[in-house]
């Protein structure tokens, strides 16, 4: 029976098939979570609503826009200030959120005046910035304020100023992925293609679902900057409103977080023939291989492997220290969507973990093919989890530190598991040869920590061990290790700084000759 | 007059101060035993405020979301109530209070939840539940009205409504808390037990700051009963701290059970913590001990230590909960600095008729604003754009970025303060409360003469 | 099929579900699309066979299987001894079997969705 049935869901027979243990001998065609359905009331699942998928994860990011919310304020306060995406523009989308504050009043009579009001208002108090994206909200959906409207004729009277409305009330989709989807499609209907750019390399890519957490975006873009591509969008990490106005121009669209943005890379294939290319950036081999097919593509990949020979030699023995030390620890991969299959199988690969366990908060049947392809045999598979479920699964089996949201991540620090953030990152960025050992470190430092060691004793029961003052990680990551192997030369722990990303803001890249025509080109 | 009560002269909001109506009554909730709350809306309106709520606490508890998708936003969703209902109550056998929490969208559709509450009760409880003890309350709490402190406040009335028993008097006193941290909850049991007074806590949040256990106990929840809440219609008094937070619980507890009832002041430093034992002492007739005395003085030692010498005349903003606000100007004033900017996140039209902020209108003789409906950018476009000189900024996390934008060191405080270590471990209530307050501002404003070398040399002899 | 046909398709079938995202997107006809355009110019490369690289498409396409041909030369020691008609054979076999994996006897209720 590959269908897992949690003791604890016994209770509600929709939950059976939506787990599934990775059977010897079994495929993809015998047991597949059910995904992307409706949630159970009153499961306390773990998902948010559509509002904060579109804006919260998708549209904030954007670096140079007013991100205003139209609807009562806690839709606005609630998702201000809970996730680390960051941009090199001092973080204006991080410091100011912006709601029109609907009252009772205008519930009643309707909101859009205010809205107007509130768009100039905010241009007023922000001056230097032209760009807007209005996010709708359940309450402004329900009184049917025509938001579109009202962003059209502030435009009129506002030539300057470009606006992006995006419909997805709260309740749209069973979770957070309904608001990716409907602001994928709303921006390429309304605002791809309303831009020409300045085309200033023979390759040009758009590199499209990465939200440079933690810096994520510019530690890849460094890697793009050394071949001499061009970045022509990011969507959406530190990606600029104008820059993804143009996305049409790009000859590849390099996808990462599938999940999130491949329906506007599906669309953009559709309408302007440009290919699709989904890479991962996480791992050395992954990423090796991604940078390999990028250059590929534009013929060059001698540049790609140069970046690869350089960054492995830097930074492989140091994994290498990690992996040493964090062989077969029990991992439950515990994210919001695509990080399930992103890390399954190069955290085995690379850090020697053993990932007992792969759930998905908001991701679809698609992401769980791909999770569950890249487990090994016997992980359990979850779609949708609830908080019970996962405290059975935890206490059935005994990760030894799991990577998941913060307050899930509370919910095992309780039952003594220890947690890595897995959508905002501890020590972040983990992308990148140097990243992916900083998310080794953090795995080491979790899973080592001398106070988490100390939970476990019952003073009350336990003989107290008193021989000691203290007690290093080190101590405990070696302490059954063959000698060879702790005292070996070659490898050695983390050696960057603590931020990594001030050294990459100030670099400077080589120029590469431009063979095509600017006008060709553009 | 120098102290000037008046509205944001803007229409929106840009980086609220406040979260909207459910988000307060769930914290309510949370502080109650055996109960996991039901939010009727969209799930975003429970994941972001459990999430907001643990990172305040860096603890995990449960609420629930009856999930509302996109047909029940067309049809109605009453159906997802009662399936969330069943559901929470066949997977949690312990839970015995569920409150349905409204929002927005399910406010704006009108579903009626009391009507499905009526209707549970008569069908689904008896049915399939049979001699289990289970309260179903609903709470409206639509987001388009008030702010998450009037939310608080409604879910306590509407808490303390639905259990109120007139029963024998228990000699125990109601102490309603409003919204504060688990630090509070434990400085102010520390007072009553010095007066030896019997109390009945609302809510019982101390054990939110709790033990990771070495056999593993995964959720942390309030401690405030079933009896508890019944037996407040049988207590001999109430006194609830907070006008805006638990005021409304005090009144009908005055108007349905006759108690003598005192609402305020907020026991925040040391005029208000003495004000607070006067109104101990009048309404229970226990003396003052000692004890407590001694404890005042060594809070008045140390900010004597204090006052003169570094705080007095440091202009302060205050931003926050409205009960904590004054509370803090009025200590600040005590302390002999200058509020000069109290930002009030609502639109409470009553705020012109708390004799605190009527005191301040009379009585502060230099130039003071106090805005409501306010957001942080009355804060920071002051500084930036209008000349507002700060030497100190108190108020939650969420003005983090605001209080580096203008420079001006900030002291946390109130809710959430997720960007520093165990802020709701430590009281801002009593005279302990006092004591941390003065030193945390002292201990800011030192860091930040450092940093900045303002006259840091000064303290090379204190 | 023989035994050690069937266990060579999957040892190949292994390398793709673990390491590649290119059989997986969002709808079976571009999961078709992609599993002939990548697999068919894997086979050509593996071949020795020239390789089509005239559209934008040709080339993401090839970018994969580049990839996907050093992948198995280097973990497939077998691979080498095979001739050109084994080599066809036996990716016609890997072909029918990702399609049926990933198409045909996928349980992904959304492959069929016509919107993106």
């Amino acid at each position: 029976m590959p269908y897992h049935e949690f003791e604890c869901s016994t209770c509600i027979p929709e939950r059976k098939k939506h787990a599934v243990v990775k059977g010897p001998g079994e495929t993809l065609a015998d047991a597949l979570p059910l995904g992307y359905l409706n949630t159970i009331p009153g499961t306390i699942s773990e998902r948010g609503c559509a509002y904060c998928g579109a804006k919260h994860v998708i549209g904030t990011p954007m670096k140079d826009v007013i991100h205003i919310s139209h609807g009562p304020v806690g839709c606005t306060y609630d998702t201000w200030q809970t996730k680390r995406y960051i941009s090199d523009n001092d973080n204006f989308q991080l410091k100011y959120t912006f709601a029109t504050d609907v009252k009772e009043k205008h519930i009643v009579f309707g909101a859009e005046k205010l809205l107007k009001q509130n768009i100039i208002e905010a241009f007023k108090a922000h001056p230097t910035i032209k760009r807007m994206t209005i996010y709708q909200t359940c309450a402004t959906a329900l009184i049917g304020d025509d938001i579109d409207a009202i962003a059209q004729e502030v435009m009129e009277e506002l030539p300057d100023v470009d606006i992006f409305v995006c419909n997805s009330p709260g309740f749209a989709g069973p979770s957070q992925s309904g608001g990716h989807h409907k602001i994928n499609i709303a921006w390429i209907k309304n605002k791809v293609g309303t831009v020409e750019p300045e085309i200033t390399s023979d390759y040009v890519i758009n590199y499209v679902g990465e939200y440079n957490i933690q810096g994520d975006q510019e530690v890849m873009q460094d890697f793009f900057k050394r071949m001499g591509i061009q970045i022509l969008s990011t969507f959406t990490g530190n990606g600029s409103y104008d820059d993804l106005r143009a996305m049409h121009k790009a000859h590849l669209n390099v996808l990462e977080c599938a999940r999130s943005a491949e329906y506007i890379c599906n669309e953009l294939r559709v309408k302007y023939g440009i290919p699709r290319l989904d890479i991962d950036g996480f791992g050395f081999e992954p990423l090796g291989n991604s940078l390999r097919k990028v250059g590929l593509f534009f013929g060059i990949e001698d540049r790609a492997q140069a970046i690869i020979d350089e960054e492995t030699a830097r930074w492989k023995p140091e994994l290498d220290w990690y992996k040493a030390r964090l062989m077969h620890k029990k991992v439950c991969l515990w994210p919001g969507g695509s990080k399930l299959w992103h890390w399954a199988n190069v955290i085995h690969e690379e850090m020697g973990v053993d990932v007992v366990s792969v759930y998905t908060k908001f991701g679809h049947q698609g992401d769980m093919e791909k999770g569950i392809a890249r487990c090994e045999q016997g992980a359990l598979a979850i779609d949708d989890p609830n908080e019970l479920e996962s405290v059975e699964a935890m206490y059935k089996l005994k990760p030894d530190i799991i990577f998941t949201g913060k307050r899930p991540g509370e919910v095992a620090k309780k039952i003594r598991v220890p947690y890595l953030n897995a959508h905002a990152y501890h020590n972040g960025p983990w992308k990148g040869y140097e990243g992916w050992v900083r998310f080794a470190r953090d795995i080491y430092n979790g899973i080592y920590s001398p106070i988490h060691e100390l939970s476990k004793l019952d003073i009350s029961k336990d003989e107290i061990p008193t021989d000691k003052g203290f007690v290093t990680q080190r101590m405990l990551s070696d302490a059954n290790l063959p000698d060879e192997v702790r005292n070996d030369p070659n490898l050695r722990q983390y050696t960057g700084k603590y931020d990594m990303l001030a050294a990459l803001r100030g670099k400077t890249y080589p120029a590469f000759e431009q063979h095509t025509p600017k006008e060709a080109a553009a | 007059m120098h102290c000037e009560l008046k509205e944001k002269d803007r229409i929106g909001t840009i980086n609220p101060i406040f979260t909207c109506q459910p988000a307060g009554a769930q914290y309510a909730s949370i502080g109650i035993k055996e109960c996991i709350g039901i939010v009727h809306g969209g799930q975003g309106c429970v994941m972001f405020v459990r999430l907001l709520i643990s990172q305040h606490l860096k603890e995990s508890f449960e609420i629930a979301s009856s999930s509302v998708h996109e047909d029940g936003a067309v049809f109605g969703a009453l159906d997802r109530v009662e399936q969330a209902v069943d559901v929470l109550l066949m997977r949690y056998p312990h839970v015995k209070v569920v409150p349905i929490i409204s929002t927005c969208s399910t406010e704006v559709i009108g579903d009626d939840i009391d009507g499905v509450v009526r209707k549970l009760n008569e069908e689904l409880l008896p049915e399939k539940y049979p001699g289990r003890e289970v309260h179903l309350i609903p709470i409206h709490t639509p987001s388009f009205v008030g702010s998450m402190v009037t939310g608080y406040d409604v879910a306590v009335r509407d808490f303390v409504k639905y259990f109120a028993e007139k029963g024998e008097p228990n000699g125990k006193l109601n102490l309603i808390t409003g919204w504060v941290n688990p630090g509070d909850v434990k400085a102010l049991k520390h007072l009553l037990a010095e007066m030896d007074i019997q109390a009945n806590v609302l809510f019982e949040i101390e054990s939110f700051d709790s033990p990771l256990m070495p056999d593993g106990n995964f959720v942390s929840h309030g401690s405030t009963t079933i009896e508890d809440l019944k037996r407040t219609g049988s207590a001999s008094a109430t006194l609830a701290l907070n006008r805006y937070e638990g005021g409304q619980a005090a009144k009908y507890l005055e108007n349905e059970f006759g108690q003598p009832t005192i609402v305020g002041p907020t026991p925040i430093g040391i005029r208000n913590t003495d004000t607070f034992l006067a109104n101990l002492k009048k309404l229970t007739g226990k003396p003052i001990p000692h004890s407590l005395v001694v404890e005042r003085g060594i809070a008045i030692d140390a900010l004597t230590d204090l006052t003169h010498m570094f705080l007095a005349d440091k202009r302060v903003a205050i931003y926050g909960n409205p009960d904590l606000v004054i509370g803090l100007a009025e200590f600040c004033l005590d302390l002999e600095m200058k509020p000069v900017l109290l930002l009030l996140g609502d639109d409470n039209a009553n705020y012109g008729d708390d004799p605190r902020i009527q005191a301040m209108q009379q009585n502060v003789d230099y130039p003071m604003e106090i805005i409501t409906n306010a957001d942080l950018w009355d804060l920071e476009d002051r500084v930036k754009n209008q000349g507002l000189e700060l030497d100190l900024i108190l108020g939650h996390s969420k003005g983090r970025f605001a209080a580096m934008e203008c420079n001006v060191p900030m002291v946390r405080v109130g809710f959430p303060t997720y960007d520093r270590a165990g802020l709701y471990r430590y009281p801002v209530v009593g005279y302990e409360g006092a004591t941390w307050l003065a030193e945390q501002m002292a201990n800011t404003l030192f860091t930040d003469m450092e940093y900045k070398k303002n006259k840091e040399w000064v303290l090379n002899v204190w | 099929m023989s035994e050690v046909k069937t266990e060579r398709i999957e040892q190949m079938i292994d390398y793709i579900m673990k390491k590649c995202l290119w059989q997986f997107q969002s709808r079976a006809w571009d999961r078709r699309d992609q599993n002939l355009g990548v697999l068919s110019k894997t086979t050509q490369i593996l071949c020795g066979e020239h390789v089509e690289l005239e559209t934008p498409a040709d080339r993401c396409y090839w970018v994969d299987a580049v990839c996907l041909a050093e992948a198995y030369r280097e973990r497939l020691p077998w691979l080498a001894a095979l001739s050109v008609p084994e080599i066809k054979d036996l990716m016609q076999g890997l072909h029918e079997r990702l399609d049926f994996l990933t198409i045909d006897g996928s349980l992904n209720e959304e492959l069929t969705d016509q919107m993106y």
